[in-house]
């Protein structure tokens, strides 16, 4: 079969704030299908995800930390394993919100059923968004486990790390959406993961930190969600400093509220044109 | 036009829809009494698709009025869609769950769940002779049980009004008849249809009022029978006409008895009450035939007469 292409719809007209809202039930529902699918493939998709931090540390942590040894006055293991459970949500993420979203909606073409029932574009996308920040929690969450088991964890704080996935994996689920909504074919995922997360996996500081390094690398990441997210883990893995996280987060949930709008939007234009 | 009846399950006004530049439904005027099986009839890109979908919400109207079950379509598409099943052209099942699940699923999105959503699933599963399969995945089943499926995802609901988009094509005789059978049980549950279809006998079959559309507008409306015996009469005079027939001399030298005719190639329809006699009364000397056939009117026949014979698309 030749794979239909969506086509470009666009961004769509702006639309009122009751139709912004979500219904949390009819979200839920959302939630519930795609968690009831991940519950009879869990063990086959979650395999890679303790392979995934085993391999990084091995080559960087035990590979390369033979050379560097500390960082910043950590050991270089320690240095990198926080910024592991923050790449493993965004990767979880991002390739929930592309691939899996895109399937869901132009292959299966379930939105368009769920769209002829009481659920609203609205109740969609916070109902997949909601359920690709699970599902980064969970990736998240494995990886801590793993560097833990790995005595890489210096401080309890790190037990708070989980929340604090949910709403990083939340700020990457909304890139994604947004980019999957706006996207005419499937083939540009190769420069959304090639330009986009690709980089943002090597210069959000989880490798190297920035305080040698020319200061427009520390603005350039500023940018970046991971950047942020990487703060807070390794904030907490080693012992917290609360104002730092908390401005983190704060990035985190004012780009995800802000971020939201389009791809309802987007989603509307093209599924309820 | 007023009318004392029980209120319309849909009624449009001047219905609109346009994609870009392209004009789907070009001002349409319908109603629909609750509890009948209603039909939209019409060649591909009539805008019969486009209309159901402003109907569940799929399509937004653009112009002048659209009231389902009494509610305005533009703006209270959520509280529509709650009371409201949809069976789409398009076989839109999860792949990713099971038969029961796929219900299970729908009656989430209606806010049904738990105890009631799991009794409604079975009972619906014996509705659509789907139980032994329950548990299976969808990619197990036929293109028939597919369809069966589809419906009873429809009524998870439990919908006053079922809106259908072409639900049996592409079936087998056999399947095509078990979604008939579902369709008449619903309808004497008192559900009202909204049904689309290319297929004539399935009109002439299933509804009990409805529309032919062509390029967005509706060109006939009423019921079956009415519409055959107004646009085309009781019977129909097929001829296949040999090389040296000329057909305009043909029909001319008919005039008077018939009520209208139609060719396509080399074969002649002749409409009339008295087919036969018309066949008898034949100057076979003057207008060789290679055959002649007499029939009844059919609605398809309306429909080629009201939408043209020549290919659309």
């Amino acid at each position: 079969m030749a794979l239909e292409e969506p086509g470009y719809a666009g961004l769509g007209p702006r639309i009122p704030l009751r139709d912004l809202v979500p219904v949390p039930r009819l979200a839920g529902a959302v939630w519930l299908r795609n968690a009831r699918v991940f519950s009879k493939l869990w063990r086959g998709a979650l395999l890679p995800t303790f392979l995934d931090p085993f391999l990084y540390l091995l080559a960087m942590g035990f590979g390369l930390g033979t050379y560097v040894a500390h960082i910043n006055g950590i050991p270089y293991k320690d240095f990198i394993a926080p910024g592991l459970i923050a790449s493993a949500a965004m990767w979880s993420s991002a390739f929930e919100t592309t691939y899996n979203v895109y399937f869901r909606m132009n292959e299966l073409r379930l939105y368009d059923n769920v769209l002829s029932t009481p659920v609203e574009v609205q109740d969609v996308v916070a109902g997949d968004l909601a359920w690709s920040a699970s599902r980064a929690t969970v990736y998240g969450c494995v990886v801590l486990a793993v560097v833990a088991g790995f005595g890489l964890v210096s401080s309890w704080w790190a037990l708070l790390i989980p929340p604090f996935v949910i709403l990083g994996g939340l700020c990457f689920s909304v890139i994604g959406y947004t980019f999957t909504t706006l996207i005419p074919k499937i083939d540009l995922y190769s420069y959304f993961f090639t330009l986009g997360i690709t980089p943002m996996f090597l210069f959000s500081g989880i490798f190297f930190p920035f305080n040698q390094l020319p200061e427009w690398v520390s603005v350039v990441a500023w940018f970046m969600p991971l950047y942020h997210l990487v703060e807070i883990t390794r904030g907490l893995a080693t012992g917290p400093e609360l104002a730092s996280i908390l401005e983190n987060a704060a990035w985190l949930a004012i780009v995800s509220a802000i971020l939201f709008t389009i791809p309802v939007r987007a989603l509307r234009k093209k599924l309820v044109a | 036009m007023l009318s004392d009846g029980p209120a319309p399950a849909v009624s449009a006004r001047d219905l609109s829809k346009t994609y870009g530049d392209r004009l789907a439904v070009a001002g349409i005027d319908f109603e629909v009494e609750p509890g009948i099986c209603f039909g939209f009839l019409g060649p591909n890109g009539a805008g019969k698709t486009t209309t159901m979908k402003t109907i569940y919400g799929l399509a937004t109207v653009d112009g002048g009025e659209l009231h389902v079950l009494g509610m305005d379509a533009a703006r209270e598409r959520r509280e529509i869609k709650s009371r409201l099943g949809v069976v789409p052209q398009e076989t839109n099942l999860d792949g990713d769950l099971t038969v029961r699940e796929n219900l299970l699923q729908q009656a989430r999105y209606f806010g049904i769940d738990g105890e009631k959503a799991a009794e409604r699933a079975d009972e619906l599963l014996d509705f659509s002779l789907l139980a032994e399969r329950a548990d299976e995945r969808i990619q197990t089943l036929s293109g028939g049980m597919k369809r069966r499926l589809l419906i009873s995802r429809a009524l998870m609901g439990d919908p006053e009004l079922v809106v259908l988009d072409e639900p049996t094509t592409g079936l087998d005789p056999q399947a095509r008849l078990a979604v008939w059978n579902a369709l008449d049980r619903l309808r004497r549950r008192g559900v009202t249809l909204l049904i689309t279809t290319h297929y004539m006998e399935e009109a002439e079959r299933l509804c009990d009022r409805l529309v032919i559309m062509d390029e967005g507008r509706i060109v006939a409306d009423g019921r079956p029978a009415d519409l055959v015996l107004r646009h085309v009469g009781r019977e129909v005079l097929e001829l296949r006409l040999e090389e040296g027939c000329d057909p305009d001399r043909l029909v001319g030298s008919l005039d008077g008895r018939i009520q209208g005719h139609d060719l396509s190639e080399r074969t002649l329809m002749l409409y009339a009450d008295d087919a036969e006699g018309l066949l008898e009364g034949l100057d076979h000397q003057s207008f060789p035939t290679e055959s002649a056939l007499v029939r009844r009117a059919t609605l398809e026949d309306v429909f080629l007469r009201l939408t043209g014979r020549s290919l659309r698309e």
